[in-house]
């Protein structure tokens, strides 16, 4: 009987650890306790995965987000929108240094202005003006205003395909130039942000003749965001925390089709709490072409040897796997500048290797392999090998050369004339006594 | 005679020259001079060469160099020490300690030359 149970526990054991984080399963969910029912069907769909969950009201002051200066979580969610004071321990600036240790957060907002809001443009997001959601007039539905459904993009690395519309309530926020933001959600095209109802005609023609600064509309903004930060730490900024709760992941979009939410929710926390699109350099090496021992030191002009092992993280099985699918690898060898910058690709029948054999240039000095891959969702690879390239020993440049064979025939022949010239000297001696003999005559 | 010498020169001074030279010049100074011609004109062969096409192993072009100019002196000073018109002017010089002197200094020039060469 005992052992029956210890069994079942293992089984327990393993089917709660089939499926984790590359990163670590500790998740700290702030929100009020009232609400923490809203917010179910999200959060045991984590825990099914194997995260382990704790939770914490916006007002209470513990458990620290760090301790002793290290995170005590993994991953955190902000589940609460409409606080406008948090306690002293979590502020905009543990916020970002949280990120600093590689905590991911999810973070939702309201159309209240928080503390979290003004963050929000910390990470290139404007939000739009407090107390103006997003607002569509279409499609025609029962539903209000700002309850908008919408359809998430087919092309995305983050959801997969051909997902049912996703209900959204909440602010949009328009995306600024930064590179590390990743789009995950945008509004639809015809939305806009207004008061709730709709705001009057008159006030909607002012704001948009006001120009850029005035009515916030169109697919440009976004409702659910990425930002990657250079860490690897990943945050995501939700307009609304409404898409996660159980009542949009119930709600049908139309007749007989379910909502996308649940499906959506769970995919936005895989990418956010580094389980989906995470890759890594497991190792590298370089040799030089013929040898297989790496080397710290090469002359210019040699044929080197460069190879790249890619893992990513499977986290069906919580494993990390040889990826070969990588088309735009690249390697630079660089000195200041890139010297070199040549395509990494993929070696057939080797799982996960990239390799590529270059010459390197015919310039010396401390030189550096640098693989930096850096794409929109993915991890970002990034390695930096340092290698001395040195000119040629004394005793390595070529003995002749055959552009100096001029030279060298000038210098033989001189030789060969002065071996001739003194032979026939001393060997005609006679006959050009009897010429100078002549020409002394002459005389 | 005069008319004879008037017509040649009018004929043309190089050929006049060229001919004084063959006439009057022993055997044994034109065999120097056709070695001092070979000297020069190898010597501008390389010079055109490192000029037009490549001074690259720039050694290798002073040493191939230096050999055509350095053997064209060594010959130059011996016709002049073997030549009978300067025999007032060497007289404590004879033809073989000349000849001797010549080989000497292009057997060192030579040695200089190899070692600079490659």
């Amino acid at each position: 009987m005992v052992a029956f149970k210890r069994l079942l526990l293992l089984a327990a054991a393993f089917a709660s650890s089939y499926a984790k984080s590359s990163s670590g399963d500790s998740v700290l969910v702030i929100v009020e306790p009232k609400k923490q029912a809203d917010y179910t069907l999200f959060l045991d769909g984590l825990r099914e995965k194997g995260y382990d969950l704790t939770f914490r009201s916006p007002r209470a002051d513990a458990p620290l987000l760090t301790q002793d200066g290290v995170p005590s979580f993994s991953h955190v969610i902000f589940f609460a929108p409409d606080t406008k004071s948090f306690p002293s321990d979590i502020t905009p600036q543990s916020l970002v240094s949280l990120l600093g240790s590689k905590t991911n957060l999810l973070i939702t907002l309201s159309t209240k202005q928080t503390s979290l809001t003004s963050l929000a443009a910390e990470f290139s997001l404007a939000p739009a003006p407090p107390g103006t959601p997003l607002i569509s007039y279409f499609p025609e539905r029962s539903e209000p205003l700002n309850v908008v459904p919408i359809q998430p993009p087919s092309t995305s690395h983050i959801l997969s395909q051909n997902m049912a519309p996703v209900w959204f309530s909440g602010t949009p926020f328009a995306l600024g130039n930064n590179p590390m933001l990743v789009p995950i959600l945008n509004a639809p095209p015809y939305a806009f942000a207004s008061e709730v109802d709709g705001g009057s005609a008159d006030s909607l023609v002012d704001a948009a003749e006001k120009g850029g600064e005035g009515l916030w509309a169109g697919s440009r903004m976004g409702v659910v965001t990425g930002f990657q930060t250079t860490t690897g730490a990943r945050v995501v900024w939700a307009g609304g925390a409404e898409l996660f709760s159980d009542e949009y992941a119930k709600k049908q979009i139309s007749q007989g089709v379910e909502s996308g939410n649940k499906q959506f929710a769970q995919e936005v926390a895989s990418w956010a709490f580094q389980e989906s699109l995470v890759l890594r350099i497991d190792h590298t090496e370089h040799h030089k072409f013929n040898t297989t021992t790496p080397s710290e030191l090469y002359t210019t002009s040699d044929e080197l040897v460069y190879t790249a092992q890619v893992s990513r993280f499977y986290p069906e099985r919580g494993v990390w796997k040889p990826y070969s699918d990588l088309k735009d690898l690249q390697l630079e060898f660089t000195m200041l500048d890139p010297h070199i910058r040549i395509a990494l690709p993929p070696v057939e029948g080797k799982p996960g290797t990239y390799s590529v054999q270059f010459r390197a240039p015919d310039r010396h000095g401390v030189f550096k392999f640098v693989i930096n891959y850096k794409r929109k969702g993915f991890t970002h690879l990034l390695s930096s090998t340092t290698v001395s390239v040195v000119p040629p020993r004394h005793d390595e440049y070529p003995r002749f050369i055959s552009a100096a064979w001029p030279y060298y025939m000038g210098a033989i022949s001189t030789s060969v004339g002065f071996f001739l010239f003194s032979a026939i000297w001393l060997g005609g001696e006679v006959k050009a006594f009897d010429k100078k003999g002549k020409g002394r005559k002459a005389e | 005679m005069p008319p004879k010498s008037a017509q040649e020169k009018a004929r043309s001074p190089v050929e006049s020259l060229w001919k004084a030279y063959n006439e009057d010049t022993p055997d044994r100074l034109k065999f120097v001079d056709s070695f001092l011609l070979f000297l020069m004109l190898s010597g501008i062969i390389q010079f055109m060469y490192c000029v037009l096409v490549i001074n690259y192993p720039f050694n290798a072009f002073l040493a191939g160099f230096a050999s055509t100019v350095g053997q064209f002196v060594l010959t130059a000073s011996l016709r002049s020490q073997v030549n009978p018109v300067n025999q007032g002017e060497f007289k404590d010089v004879s033809p073989e300690r000349a000849f001797a002197d010549f080989a000497l200094g292009s057997i060192v020039l030579h040695f200089f030359v190899y070692n600079f060469l490659g």
